[in-house]
């Protein structure tokens, strides 16, 4: 009975693998796809350098560097908790008030500027450590705790400066900031070393495994023996320190710590892992995604300045910009996975 | 010029779905390749084949669920365009989908409603839904306000069957529905069944038994490797083996495991005082190399007690002790206490608590077992590649490599995944729930040996089955479960298949 069946299948076959010549065109639009943000920030970077012949200048590349340190420190910090499903809305506000707490320790206590910097770093990590247990042992939502965490910091930290900025740093804690080597300012190079240090962290190291595992399903990788809780916890402390360190560099560059600082990178911040190609279901993204989000925001603020789009257009341009990169990226997501 | 056309028409209506030329590629993958199928009206059509043969793909397709690359679905003899649940669920064809498609967050009863609310003004009829929900819940136990995330596997693939039974739709397909059922469940279902396909409703029923097949189908069709490999009109002429063989393309052995009695041996483990919820077991000794079943019906609490002693449940009470140790400890209160302790446990719900969907199938096997592929936590890739790799051979898992994400396999495949999770942690204490689950007939024979391959190195193991044909064939002792406490225990010659499925008294 099965004879004749199983005869006409195997003659289709051939016409059954045709498919696959088709699949190679798919496959080449899939892998433009899967690379649009670099794509699209090249591309940029050719639209505005052909506006504005300085665009390609040595001295505008390390302006974009620099601009891109304290925005990737930040969304590098954001992509964390994104990993394993949650979100802290916190970080900037967090990168602003632990910045105060530091250069207060300095000028108000007395203490050397470094101990006075470690010690903003500290409260940075603290208040996300704090955040990670409020999400996992009191089960609170991420998104409402963090919000609220936003506004309690943004609040502190008006209160702390009086509404003033702060401004009597030290030349030790400007320093970084400030410094270059042969030319070339050295506040990326603080962001090379933790976008090495996070990725190696996200892909040879257990807890890594243990990150993504968390973000993809929390209920097989509890099975699976995975303390679901510590990874969260963790994951918020780390992206505490990393908006600290933010904090601490941001500070240094503008030798100053305005009453609201940090609060402007909010929403930049949140979108520059997401573009990049980490999921907020949790679970996928990896740096060099990160870095190709942080730097194409970055290109496109500096480039909308530097061939002079009238200030009142910069916002809806650049938001287009990022529109544009969203949705190729959800059209991928849509039919390429 | 009439005549013809009445013969075609009547042709067609024999026949309420029929595909043609039916192909599916994911990515690269062929998954189906020009399939033909027609199904009678009023008929339960069964479909069989190995894991990865194609089965999910094709049903996925006649409901609107996948999208077909190439080929047509026809509908009462009209070809369909585009497809999608939706319209095929208004034009009368319901998926029962292998995997629990559930809303944690909702109720059973809304769960049960979920996309065929009654309405009334354009508004859902809240009363009306809770009436219908508690007529059709009636008898299953299941509280139809209780959030279905809360629910067992087995309670929430009863909410996903009730709801295509009781939608009116004309015809219901189920993948896998009997899995991990007891037998009265699988009675009751085939019994509904039988009746609805006396009102005239067809079924297409996809199933990994054999013993089903044979009792409830009409007419089957075999995949293999995507391609249509033969069927039959009339099941009554066929054999178990018959089928086996059809679906395998050879002879099957099926495995039978050599009793030993233990009454002697020290024990490996001792469990005392046990009590958790729902849950009291004063006592259990398991010997070394001993393979004990539990079964029971849901919540009697087999499956509670293996949830209890991984530390997946947490107890009031609970000791245990191993054999090579002197003082007793209390039962873990984590999973990952449960592994560094050598208690290994395999959920029955593999897409809730078995495998990380979006990860590879090398991470997914290594994740329970990280420490012993790290230095000082950082992954020696080396030993990773090792580790998984060897469980993706000695499973038999069917994909392209160990890179691709566990989300693309089959329901079986994804289950020889999880398996082998549990197996790389290289336990002492194995607890396997349902672990043939949605494995085809081949590999299930491939799994139990390799169980009892590794109870002859002295692993405990506990197997929790509503399978009783696969008790029969594995353990060495049953554990029956009424009432949260062990009722009754079978040893040697005491197992059989007819003793366990309650025909002959014990
Ligand atoms: N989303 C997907 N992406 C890529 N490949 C897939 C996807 N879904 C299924 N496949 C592949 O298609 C083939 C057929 O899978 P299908 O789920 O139809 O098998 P099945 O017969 O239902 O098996 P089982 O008995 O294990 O449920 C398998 O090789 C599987 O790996
Ligand atoms: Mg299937």
């Amino acid at each position: 009975m099965s004879r004749t069946m199983t005869v006409a299948a195997k003659t289709a076959s051939p016409a059954g693998a045709a498919p696959t010549a088709k699949e190679g065109g798919r496959s080449a639009l899939g892998w433009v796809l899967h690379n649009v943000v670099w794509i699209w920030l090249i591309a940029l970077v050719v639209i505005f350098g052909l506006f504005n012949q300085f665009f390609f200048t040595v001295n505008n590349m390390q302006n974009i560097m620099v601009q891109a340190t304290v925005l990737g420190m930040l969304g590098l910090a954001v992509a964390l908790p994104l990993l394993v499903a949650e979100i802290d809305l916190s970080l900037p506000a967090n990168l602003g008030f632990s910045s105060a707490i530091g250069a207060m320790a300095y000028s108000d206590w007395g203490l050397p500027w470094f101990p006075g910097m470690l010690v903003g770093v500290g409260v940075a990590t603290f208040i996300g450590f704090f955040n990670g247990l409020c999400i996992t042992k009191l089960r609170m939502v991420s998104l409402i705790q963090t919000l609220s965490m936003m506004i309690i910091l943004q609040g502190a930290l008006l209160a702390l400066t009086q509404g003033r900025t702060i401004t009597n740093l030290s030349d030790g804690y400007v320093w970084i900031g400030q410094a270059t080597i042969g030319g070339w300012p050295i506040m990326p190079f603080i962001f090379v070393i933790a976008l090495v240090g996070v990725g190696i962290l996200l892909s040879n190291t257990v807890f890594g495994r243990r990150v993504y595992a968390v973000g993809g399903n929390p209920v097989a990788s509890n099975s699976a023996g995975i303390r679901v809780d510590r990874v969260k916890i963790l994951t918020y402390t780390l992206a505490g320190f990393l908006a600290g360190c933010a904090g601490f560099l941001l500070a240094s560059w503008q030798m100053a710590i305005t009453s609201n600082q940090g609060s402007s990178y909010l929403l930049y911040a949140i979108a520059a892992p997401i573009i990049g190609g980490v999921s907020v279901f949790g679970g996928r993204g990896n740096v060099v995604g990160v870095l190709g989000g942080v730097l194409l925001l970055t290109v496109i603020q500096v480039g909308l300045a530097i061939i002079s789009v009238p200030s009142f257009y910069v916002g809806i341009i650049g938001g287009f910009m990022i529109f544009i990169a969203v949705a190729i990226d959800a059209i991928r997501v849509r039919y390429f996975s | 010029m009439t005549v013809p056309m009445t013969a075609g028409s009547q042709a067609a209506d024999d026949y309420v779905l029929r595909v043609e030329n039916l192909g599916k590629v994911y990515g690269g993958a062929v998954a189906l390749r020009d399939v033909s199928l027609a199904i009678r009206r009023g008929s339960i059509h069964g479909l069989l084949g190995e894991n990865g043969a194609g089965k999910s793909t094709l049903v996925g397709i006649m409901s609107g669920q996948r999208q077909p690359t190439t080929g047509t679905i026809y509908l009462d003899g009209v070809a369909l365009g585009h497809a999608d649940v939706p319209s095929m669920e208004e034009a009368g064809v319901f998926l029962v989908t292998q995997e629990p498609m559930i809303i944690d967050h909702l109720s059973a009863a809304e769960n049960l409603m979920l996309g065929i609310w009654p309405r009334r003004f354009g508004f859902v009829n809240w009363r009306k839904l809770r009436k219908d929900a508690a007529r059709m819940l009636a008898g299953t136990g299941i509280d139809l306000d209780r959030p279905a995330g809360k629910l067992d596997a087995v309670a929430r693939r009863k909410l996903n069957i009730l709801r295509a039974m009781f939608s009116g739709g004309k015809v219901i397909i189920l993948d896998e529905p009997t899995a991990a059922l007891t037998v009265e469940d699988r009675q009751q279902l085939f019994d509904f069944m039988r009746r609805l396909k006396a009102d005239g409703v067809t079924f297409i029923f996809i199933s990994h038994y054999n013993d089903e097949i044979l009792d409830i189908c009409d007419a089957v069709s075999v995949l293999r490797d995507g391609i249509l490999a033969g069927g039959s009109e009339d099941v009554g002429s066929l054999t178990s083996a018959q089928l086996s063989e059809l679906v395998l393309g050879r002879g099957l052995v099926l495995f039978q495991r050599e009793r030993r009695e233990f009454a002697e041996d020290a024990p490996a483990v001792q469990l005392r005082d046990v009590v958790g919820p729902s849950v009291r077991v004063p006592a259990l000794d398991i010997r070394p190399g001993e393979v004990v079943g539990f079964t029971g019906l849901p919540g009697a609490g087999a499956k509670e007690l293996a949830r209890c002693i991984f530390g997946l449940t947490p107890v009031q009470s609970g000791t245990i002790r191993f054999a090579d140790e002197t003082e007793t400890h209390k039962l873990p209160t984590h999973p990952r206490d449960a592994f560094e302790s050598g208690i290994a446990f395999l959920s029955d719900d593999r897409r809730r608590d078995g495998a990380i969907g979006q990860m590879s199938i090398g991470a997914n096997i290594s994740l329970s077992s990280l420490a012993s592929v790290a230095r000082s936590g950082f992954l020696s890739k080396d030993a990773e590649l090792k580790l998984s790799d060897r469980y993706f051979a000695a499973m038999g898992i069917k994909a392209p490599s160990a890179a691709v994400a566990v989300d693309t396999l089959s329901g079986g495949n994804q289950q020889k995944v999880c398996l082998g999770r549990v197996l790389a942690t290289g336990p002492r204490v194995l607890i396997l729930d349902e672990p043939t689950r949605g494995i085809d007939v081949g590999v299930k024979q491939d799994v139990l040996r390799i169980v009892d391959e590794l109870s002859r190195t002295g692993v405990a193991v506990i197997i929790v089955s509503t399978d009783t044909d696969e008790i029969t064939r594995a353990v060495d002792r049953v554990c029956i479960f009424e009432n949260g406490a062990i009722a009754r225990e079978l040893t040697g010659s005491e197992i059989t298949n007819d003793r366990l499925r309650g025909l002959e008294p014990s």
